[in-house]
């Protein structure tokens, strides 16, 4: 008697065990919206993953994560973002820009969206507050777009000299409006000039360095946008070609030869969305996670670009700087 | 059945309780006491290593604020001149490379004039002299050296505090920092209590700097958020010195101290889930738990056998008791516990060995009176020695009686009849053979035999058979006419010899008789066939021993059957009626 019961109960338990590890819900799925290609995005993937992982997520293991690139055309992000709504992924990461968050917003009220800007969310009416975020959004912003301003401090610093500089804006960049006013109060309070170039495609870019070599530009100062920072070596190509020096938001620049970046750490920011995009998976609602900001505001300068440009750095930018390549 | 309802209800219920209650409580006690000092311990134990815990964490906290401040200390050590002071603003710019946590950082001459301003993310600034005496910050430095303001939140989500430091004379002017608070991140995330407990800041006013999740920092001052981080501020505030306990944001029981951050005044609450506290205690408490149980169980079998053994002799004694209650003398009660329940069986097998030879002395000497006289079978039962029961010679004197005309009334009369004839005869003759304590050897039918002077001797044996034959014939007489009144014609007669005869018992086991062998028991029984009614006949032996005594006729030589020599037989001469006798 005991051991038919036993027995029973040992058949019954297997049977429930069996399908419960058939049934087992498959793993969840995090959509990833990217404007850029996978080559430029690596490093930031990296940091995205580090993220998940910090929380226990490994990709192919225990998540997986579907990635649509927009290939820098931007146009495509809306497209891409309500493809990846319509898959009912369990997280929806729009990374590397404004663009793509405003993408995903729009194209879903339901998934949870988890955004990487440099751009201040707020502004942007991307959440209504930083606080409490509201909606189905939270995320990350780096503050790069906030330090242009900054940009062309450092540019003054190099040039006290130069009394006019050339500014880089993407027209169709969403901040570039905010970040133009910015520049103009700081030139004002510099008592420089500046001469504001848009380009918004990688053909525009030769002719927006002709045109500041033109106006004797002291130096060239671009606005915090993806498009520019995902084009790091192009730009830093284009300053050895026209001998223009030139400040961007991305440690890639200096690194890829340019000479001078400063703006919001973003193996920081991408790491940090990743761990948002985990406590999400884990069940946490966005309207608990607060919109983070990035602590660390990056210098980095290439001392060699300098050199070759015949540009001497004061001790004080130096003195500064997270980052010097020598 | 019975027996078996006493012992399940009655003593063994008892002794079992009594036996289990006398294991168990003890170790019960002593189960709940050792949990209860060990649950004291625990806690006292525990609230000391969360005070050491809290202590290093507000080491730790401090620690931050003081690096910032140490690192201040750097700008406000030369005088200022009126000359911008180069220097100044790279050891400026180098202190915010140093410390990522500052986020500006205004310097201010001893005239109250802000001589330089550096900052992350707006323009730096290089000799405004903008009049900065009037602020907040420069005031409480100017005051108190070192002073720190309220937590802000920044856009209502990021925490941050004014460092404001002066020098230690008015020409160094002062130096006023922002510091990003977010970055005790760093710090307090690296703060682990036991496996999963961790720390968190509170400013004076309950609203959190710093906590591994920094989600919840960067809600601001949201009440909701808030309450209960208080609760366990207060919670720990009211414990003093006992353990702080307290429900956490999760709603996870948690004991929790905490330690003062000087200067900002904030205070480092260090937490940890109850569970995981209490888990040694929790574990000892099962463990005590399950030592209780299998405690019980071995008291209860420990109980159970016991009060089996002691109510087992019990039992046997009441189950003797019965036995030999229902006659079974023989029956013994064996207990070996060597104790006073020994001392009673003991005591109760003498008593019914003592029945048993009782007993057996009664069914002795019922046996002996089967052909003793009462008298004398008490006699050889007192002395507890048979042995004149032996075989041996002795002079005896043999009597035979028998009815005459018996055999013809019996074929005739009915049973009835019979039995009452030959109950009445027997009737009579037992209380004459009885008084005269004569050994009645047989009887069959309506003859018996009897023995004088055998098994015991007896003074004049001849004329006490003599007398005993005469009292006899007499009864019967008397009988006998009540017979022949009922038309039955029966008559009665005696024949006694004297002489030496081989006496002794013979038969088996229980059946056993008393008997004379020898020619004087042939003899006598011869004289009692040839007597005729109303008639004694005697040998010469007797004739020659009585004839002083009693009147006894020689009538003649008779030619006795057996025997080739004729013999003289003598009749005893008795008066008819009873009262001449």
């Amino acid at each position: 008697m005991r051991r038919r019961d036993a027995l029973a109960w040992l058949g019954s338990a297997a049977a429930w065990a069996l399908p419960a590890r058939a049934q087992s819900p498959a793993m969840p799925i995090i959509g990833y919206l990217a404007p850029e290609s996978p080559g430029p995005f690596d490093s930031r993937l990296k940091a995205f993953r580090q993220g998940l992982a910090d929380a226990g997520y490994v990709e192919g293991r225990n998540v997986a994560v579907e990635y649509r690139w927009a290939e820098g055309r931007y146009d495509r992000l809306p497209a891409l973002a309500a493809d990846l709504a319509s898959r009912q992924v369990a997280v929806l990461v729009a990374s590397g820009g404004a663009p793509a968050a405003l993408a995903a917003k729009s194209a879903t009220k339901t998934i949870t969206i988890v955004f990487e800007m440099g751009g201040d969310p707020v502004a942007l009416g991307v959440v209504d507050s930083l606080s409490r975020p509201g909606g189905n959004l939270t995320g990350v912003s780096s503050l790069s777009v906030e330090v242009s301003r900054k940009r062309l401090e450092f540019m003054h610093d190099l040039r006290p000299a130069a009394s006019s500089f050339a500014v880089a804006v993407n027209p169709t960049s969403p901040t570039s409006g905010s970040q133009v006013r910015n520049l103009q109060t700081a030139a004002e309070a510099l008592g420089i000039r500046l001469h504001v170039m848009n380009a918004s495609t990688a053909g525009e870019f030769e002719a927006m360095f002709l045109a500041a070599t033109r106006e004797q530009a002291g130096g060239l100062v671009f606005t915090s946008d993806p498009y520019f920072a995902f084009r790091s070596t192009q730009l830093a190509d284009l300053c050895f070609r026209y001998s223009m020096p030139a400040v961007t938001q991305s440690r890639d620049f200096p690194t890829a030869g340019g000479l001078m970046s400063y703006g919001g750490d973003f193996a920081q920011s991408h790491r940090r969305a990743g761990s948002y995009a985990a406590q999400v998976l884990n069940g946490e609602k966005p309207s608990d996670l607060p919109v983070q900001l990035v602590t660390k505001v990056e210098l980095a300068i290439n001392l060699k670009t300098a050199a070759a440009l015949s540009i001497a750095i004061p001790p004080s930018l130096i003195s500064g700087a997270d980052t010097v390549i020598e | 059945m019975a027996g078996q309802h006493l012992r399940f209800h009655g003593l063994f219920q008892k002794y079992f309780i009594v036996l289990f209650l006398a294991v168990v409580i003890p170790l019960a006690t002593n189960g709940v006491s050792e949990a209860w000092f060990g649950y004291r311990d625990q806690r006292t134990r525990l609230e000391q290593l969360l005070g050491v815990e809290a202590r290093s964490a507000g080491a730790k906290i401090q620690g931050f604020v003081d690096g910032i401040t140490d690192q201040l200390g750097w700008l406000v050590q030369l005088p200022w001149t009126g000359e911008p002071d180069e220097r100044r603003r790279i050891d400026a710019l180098r202190l915010l490379r140093q410390v990522p946590a500052i986020v500006s950082l205004t310097l201010i001459d001893g005239n109250g004039r802000e001589r330089l301003y550096v900052s992350r993310i707006g323009l730096n600034r290089n000799e405004s002299r903008v009049d900065r005496s009037a602020d907040v910050a420069a005031a409480g430095a100017r005051s108190a050296g070192l002073w720190y303001s309220k937590v802000s939140y920044y856009r209502d989500s990021e925490p941050y505090m004014t460092i404001a430091m002066a020098g230690n004379r008015p020409s160094v002017g002062l130096v006023v920092a922002e510091v990003n608070l977010k970055l005790i991140w760093d710090v307090i995330a690296a703060i682990r209590i036991g496996q999963t407990g961790h720390a968190f800041v509170l400013d004076e006013l309950g609203r959190l700097v710093a906590h591994p999740d920094i989600s919840l920092v960067l809600r601001g001052a949201d009440e909701s958020t808030l309450a209960p981080f208080r609760e366990i501020r207060e919670a720990v505030r009211r414990a003093g010195t006992d353990l702080g306990t307290s429900r956490s944001a999760g709603g996870i029981a948690v004991a929790a101290a905490a330690a003062p951050v000087t200067g900002p005044d904030w205070t480092v609450v260090v937490e940890q889930p109850l569970s995981e506290a209490f888990r040694s205690i929790y574990a000892a408490l099962w463990r005590t738990g399950g030592l209780l149980l299998a405690g019980a169980a071995f008291a209860g079998l420990l109980a159970y056998v016991l009060a089996g053994r002691m109510t087992k002799p019990i039992h046997l004694l009441e189950k003797g008791t019965e036995r030999v209650g229902a006659g079974q003398f023989g029956h013994r009660i064996d207990i070996r516990t060597g104790d006073e329940l020994q001392r009673l069986a003991e005591s109760f097998n003498a008593m019914a060995a003592g029945l048993e030879v009782s007993q057996e002395r009664q069914e002795r000497i019922a046996k002996l009176k089967r052909f003793l006289a009462p008298q004398v079978a008490e006699l050889v039962d007192r002395t507890g020695d048979d042995d004149v029961l032996e075989g041996r010679r002795a002079e005896v004197v043999t009597v035979f009686c028998d009815l005459r005309g018996f055999t013809a009334f019996s074929a005739k009369a009915t049973p009835e009849e019979v039995m009452r004839v030959l109950s009445e005869y027997y009737d009579g003759l037992g209380r004459i053979i009885t008084r005269y304590a004569a050994t009645l050897t047989s009887f069959s039918g309506d003859g018996l035999m009897l023995l004088i002077n055998a098994p015991v001797s007896v003074a004049e044996p001849a004329l006490r058979a003599v007398d005993l034959a005469v009292e006899m014939q007499v009864s019967v007489q008397k009988l006998i006419i009540g017979w022949q009144e009922r038309g039955n014609r029966i008559g009665f007669g005696v024949g006694l010899a004297m002489g030496p005869a081989t006496v002794g018992r013979i038969g088996y086991e229980s059946r056993f008789d008393y008997t004379a062998i020898g020619s004087v028991v042939n003899l006598a029984a011869r004289l009692c066939a040839s007597a005729s009614d109303r008639e004694i006949l005697a040998d010469a032996t007797v004739a020659e021993a009585v004839k002083d005594k009693r009147q006894v006729h020689p009538i003649g030589m008779r030619l006795i059957k057996g025997y080739d020599e004729e013999f003289l037989v003598y009749r005893v001469v008795f008066a008819e009626r009873p009262e001449v006798s």
